[in-house]
């Protein structure tokens, strides 16, 4: 890990100092969180359009999701940005196994939200609560997806078919997030690897960082999405 | 730069294309892996140049073909199916496999690190990423085209995107794939603008080449992730019928529109920005002056990249949004003509009193200048409400759309092409035969694109296959022109492949411009600079540079002459000495 | 008023297309006269300044007020055009109390218009002299209404009602385009070429507006419903619905079922099973094309649905004209 000549060996050679490559490397994510905001904020502005227009029923439709899983999955997620937090610190005051550690809860904890997630998902199938032309038809049945066949949205549990609107964002968007809590897990266990692997120290710790400030953004998401699909409506 | 190690394991993630910094680039490592892993920005530019420059040819066949179809009325070559399936491929090939990547890909990545005295960009793996992305994108577009195309023109609006049977969700998978590759260039040429010019390259000295790449990447990085959250909407929609668009489940198909444009509005000033970013460059060498008004080009470029987010409506006046949001797209849309103006003005400007060559390079730049002056003004036109209404979806928004985007656009890449061919290839190309290839495209570009503002504003609508008889003559007008123009764009790639494999030896500055580009050797070392610059004084201040800077010739050649006068000198002197001798002895 | 048309422009057919042209013609020769001066400039610049011997590039100087000047002078103009332009988008959308309306309704390939009488045809025809407001909406895809000799267009939206509305100032015949693509094919469904007059699609959604005078007009509308017998409305309507572009009469079989002795006989359908053609079915086979498929024919069915556009009294005409298909 010792410079060789002035010239620490994880700088890369296009960087004139290690300040510059971290300065580069801390404005790129956070550009990158930019355009992940604005790819979501399509589908929140689309969800305020819709919601706009059919208030009672969206009202009526949140009812539908289950609060309890959803508070579960915020507090695992707020849970996991804390511990993202302190793999930071860890890894910026060279406790290793610390930092591993803290890595790891905070994967388990995207396990545990992917988890649930499966659980509501499937739920969701069950009853019928789903996007489009399958409202209404449990299991994707009655070959909805059928795009020549006969199935319309029908009624679900006193709900209009046109809930279904209210189903396709909720899917579209917590679907999206989901793809983004296994996106950033992956980043995390890499992150762990070249940690156990030794490539940190307090003078270089960017993927820790780095990787922790995309994680705070996956969570940043559903605190947002939390509110308004499972307690608005 | 004696403090780069050639190790391995002492620098972190490390390339191939390590070789000696000194070498030429494209000599520091050879063979095919060298060119496919590369990290170095300026292999990674011809990567990219090459694949922009096939997607031009294949958009470039359709475009022929379509014009070919529509010389004469009913069927010509082919059914309307088939021609459904060229206009879209022609317009969806050409705005996101050809133009947008164009400039940043290669222009781009080749100069933006030299001209701010860096080694490389700011994340070279995440350069490399990004071509891979396109490739991969373009696969997907590939794919679509092999097993069936699309017929919805490259807007791809819906509900009939979502019916028709056409191979959407592998098109619109790949513009999102290629969309990825848009917004890592961006990230990245923002990130090396912010923190890797060298110094004294304050953000006052940039080059407009530079502030043109800033805007763009601004607006690369902020609207497309709205086109990918469209296109993965339409996908969803036409998959699992989810309705978000179709009116029977209470969806909008006019919301797609408003997503579509919001990014789309963007995407044609992120199409013309560069363009006009190396036009900028192009008169300042070819004139030997400053750029007049340079602040204001500079500043102009951000206030597109603004503007151009405020006014995406204005593709949509007959589309049935209310009165008010009509009202206001047309009132933001006036000011997004003035930023435009004030390039054109200062260019002008700039060409008085100033020293003009009218090289190739220079009468592309004036090409540009006519051209996008059409455009911009026909584009008065289209945001007016009342006239727009009798114009929107007629033949004459093509012609204005084209004259921007080609006649702007492309007239300036094919500018920066002949211009910087000699620093990247180290080759000189045939002025003479150029300058027939530009006023062959020149003209060709005009006789096709004139016609069709005629044709429109008397009625003729677009994405028509047949068409009444009064329009006939136009379409054949346009048709011949088309092969007019096509004709100097081979002759184009003719005289560029020419120059690269049997082209004279080319000068470092053979323009002897005073940007900081071609004060670096020729061929560009891997390294890009001997030795980190110390920037002293803005790129276009030709009164401040010093004659070496500005020398046009060979430094062997300088050496010799300097060598000349030294001879003289010792001749003199030895004379001198002699004398002296002479004296004492007398 | 221009009566002819220009080299530019259509003949103006409506009261409001010579605002339009004023201000398209204001536009034009301020682009001319800027369009010449700065090109102008530039040439006269590139030759009097051209690279030569003991000619010398001068350093740039600067020019606020040069500057500034042309930043701001457009603004004045851009905002006339825009106010301009907005007074006539204002005065083309908003429609007098006293327009009369036609509804219409677009598909894949063809339109509807249905006057005032609740009668319905394929073809515009409107009085001159009067305000006629278009109340619109599409029964697929979007549609676009444009008639360039009265300055008019918009889009045709399913599930949503746009609108238009014109007064023509003289009676003749002026073409209407479809303006927003919509597909098309120039093959039938065995992939044989068509002639291009049997072409369907975006561009043969080709029509004319026939002004005329009050009289002709109300005439027509008179002659569209009257009191015909059922067979005969349902003859018309077989002709101007455009079932005749897939259901011959005479027994040939096309790409749908021939009407000829359809009535009362069993069919086959795709799946094996007969269905008795009664009235039950008839209306089903209008409303919901795709609920039954006859065997030998193309599923998916490429025949629109009609709902919204055939009333129960037209499809009972349809069925009394077929009733008269014996074999």
């Amino acid at each position: 890990m010792s410079a060789k000549g002035g010239h620490p060996n994880f700088l890369q050679h296009h960087f004139d100092t290690p300040a510059q490559q971290f300065d580069a490397s801390k404005l790129g994510m956070w550009v990158f969180i930019a355009t992940e905001i604005l790819m979501f904020g399509g589908l929140f502005v689309a969800y305020g359009i819709f919601r706009g227009n059919d208030a009672e029923v969206f009202f009526s439709a949140h009812q539908l999701l289950d609060k309890k899983m959803g508070a579960l999955n915020t507090i695992v997620l707020l849970f996991s940005s804390l511990t993202a937090a302190l793999a930071v610190r860890s890894a910026q005051v060279g406790k290793r196994q610390q930092t591993s550690l803290y890595l790891v809860i905070t994967i388990a904890c995207a396990c545990i939200f992917l988890v649930v997630k499966y659980f509501e998902y499937t739920h969701k199938l069950h009853d019928g609560l789903l996007p489009g032309h399958c409202f209404g038809h449990p299991w994707f049945g009655d070959k909805c997806l059928d795009h020549g066949g006969p199935a319309q949205p029908l009624s679900v549990e006193g709900l209009p078919p046109r809930a279904n609107m209210f189903f396709a964002l909720y899917f579209a968007m917590t679907g999206l997030h989901g793809l983004h809590v296994v996106l950033g897990m992956s980043i995390l266990v890499w992150v762990l690897i070249k940690n156990i692997k030794g490539h940190f120290s307090p003078e270089y710790f960017t993927h820790v960082d780095l990787g922790a400030l995309y994680w705070h953004l996956v969570d940043l998401v559903w605190i947002y999405l939390f509110p308004l699909l499972y307690l608005v409506g | 730069m004696a403090a780069v190690d050639i190790e391995h394991g002492g620098h972190g993630g490390h390339d191939d294309a390590h070789g000696d910094p000194t070498a030429p680039y494209y000599k520091a490592k050879t063979g095919w892996k060298s060119w496919a892993y590369t990290l170095d920005h300026k292999r990674i530019a011809w990567l990219y140049l090459t694949a922009v420059a096939l997607a031009f040819l294949a958009g470039g066949i359709f475009a022929l073909l379509l014009r070919l179809e529509l010389f004469s009325r009913g069927k010509t070559i082919v059914d309307a199916e088939t021609y459904n399936r060229f206009f879209t491929l022609h317009g969806a090939i050409m705005v996101f496999l050809f133009i947008i990547p164009s400039v940043p890909g290669s222009f781009g990545n080749f100069f933006l690190p030299i001209m701010i005295g860096a080694k490389d960009v700011a994340f070279p793996r995440l350069n490399m990423l990004s071509f891979y992305v396109y490739v991969l994108g373009a696969i997907f577009a590939l794919t679509s085209i092999v097993v069936g195309a699309v017929d919805t023109g490259w807007t791809f609006y819906t509900p009939y995107s979502v019916q028709t049977s056409t191979a959407v969700i592998s098109m619109t998978f790949g513009v999102f794939v290629l969309g990825f590759s848009s917004i890592l260039t961006g990230l990245n040429f923002l990130v090396t603008i912010h923190t890797m010019r060298a110094p004294g390259m304050t953000w006052g000295r940039l080059p407009l080449f530079v502030w043109g790449m800033y805007a763009t990447a601004i607006m690369q990085v902020l609207a497309t992730p709205v086109l990918a959250i469209t296109l993965l909407l339409l996908i969803f929609e036409r998959f699992f019928g989810a309705g978000i668009f179709d009116p029977k489940l209470g969806g909008d198909p006019v919301l797609f529109q408003h997503f579509f444009w919001f990014y789309s509005h963007p995407a044609v000033y992120i199409m013309i920005v560069p363009g006009m970013a190396i036009v900028s460059e192009l008169i300042s060498t070819f004139t030997r002056r400053q750029i007049f008004g340079k602040f204001a080009i500079a500043m102009s470029s951000v206030g597109l990249a603004i503007l151009g987010f405020l006014v995406w409506g204005h593709h949509m006046f007959t589309a049935g949004m209310s009165e008010f949001s009509t009202m206001l797209f047309a009132a933001l849309t006036m000011l997004v003509a003035i930023p435009s103006g004030v390039k054109v003005l200062n260019w002008t400007a700039t060409m008085y009193k100033g020293e003009i060559r009218l090289v190739t390079p220079m009468l592309y730049s004036m090409g540009f200048i006519f051209l996008f002056s059409i455009g911009g003004l026909t584009g008065l036109f289209c945001g007016t409400l009342s006239v727009d209404i009798h114009i929107h979806d007629t033949y004459f928004v093509v012609a204005h759309f084209h004259y921007v985007m080609m006649g702007g656009t492309v007239m300036g890449f094919l500018g920066g092409l002949f211009y910087w061919w000699p620093k990247m290839t180290g080759k000189l190309y045939e002025e003479g035969l150029a300058k027939v290839s530009f006023a062959l495209v020149f003209v060709g570009f005009n006789v096709t694109f004139l016609s069709q503002f005629i044709m429109g504003s008397r009625g003729m609508p677009r994405r028509y296959y047949d068409y009444l008889p009064q329009f006939e003559p136009l379409h054949k007008a346009s048709t011949i022109g088309s092969w007019i123009l096509a004709s100097g764009l081979f002759l184009t790639a003719y005289i560029l492949l020419k120059a690269l494999i049997s082209g004279k030896k080319a000068p470092p500055n053979p323009w002897g411009s005073a940007a900081l580009e071609w004060q670096t050797a020729t061929p560009v070392p891997l390294s890009n600079f001997a030795e980190t610059p110390i920037v002293t004084r803005d790129p276009y201040d030709y009164h401040l540079a010093s004659p070496e800077e500005l020398y046009d010739g060979f430094p062997e050649d300088r050496e010799k002459a300097a060598a000349k006068p030294k001879k003289a000198e010792e001749k003199a002197e030895k004379k001198a000495e002699k004398h002296e001798d002479k004296d004492d002895d007398e | 008023m221009s009566l002819e048309p220009t080299f530019q422009l259509p003949e103006q057919m409506s009261t409001s297309a010579a605002n339009i042209d004023d201000l398209y013609y204001f536009i034009y020769w301020l682009s001319v006269v800027l369009f010449v001066g700065i090109i102008g400039a530039m040439i006269w610049f590139a030759w009097t300044y051209r690279a030569r011997a003991g000619h010398k590039a001068s350093p740039t100087p600067h020019n606020m007020v040069l500057e500034v000047a042309w930043t701001l002078a457009p603004l004045p103009i851009l905002a006339l055009l825009f106010h301009w332009g907005f007074q006539g988008y204002m005065d083309l959308s908003v429609a007098p109390a006293n327009a009369e309306e036609i509804r219409v309704r677009a598909f894949q390939w063809g339109w509807d218009f249905e006057y005032k009488n609740g009668e319905s045809d394929s073809s515009l025809h409107i009085p001159v002299g009067r305000p006629i407001k278009l109340v619109m909406s599409s029964n697929d895809v979007l549609h676009a209404f444009f008639v360039p000799g009265l300055r008019t267009k918009r889009d045709l939206v399913p599930g949503m009602y746009s609108s238009v509305w014109f007064q023509a100032t003289k009676e003749g015949e002026t073409d209407l385009f479809c303006a927003e693509y919509c597909g098309g094919k120039s093959k039938d469904q065995n992939g044989n070429e068509l002639d291009p007059s049997q072409f369907k699609g975006h561009w043969a959604m080709l029509s004319k507006v026939h002004i005329e005078s009050n009289d002709k007009y109300e005439a027509y509308l008179e002659g569209l419903g009257g009191n015909k017998p059922p067979e005969e409305r349902g003859k018309a309507l077989y002709e101007k619905k455009q079932c005749i572009g897939c259901h011959t009469v005479d027994g040939n079989k096309g790409v749908a079922p021939t009407w000829k002795g359809l009535w009362g006989r069993d069919e086959t359908m795709a799946d094996g099973t007969k269905v008795k053609v009664d009235e039950n079915y008839i209306r089903e086979s209008i409303l919901e094309p795709n609920a039954k498929i006859v065997q030998g024919y193309a599923s998916p069915s490429v025949m629109p649905t009609y709902k919204g556009t055939l009333k129960d009294k037209d499809i009972d005409a349809i069925i009394a004209y077929m009733k008269t298909l014996k074999e």
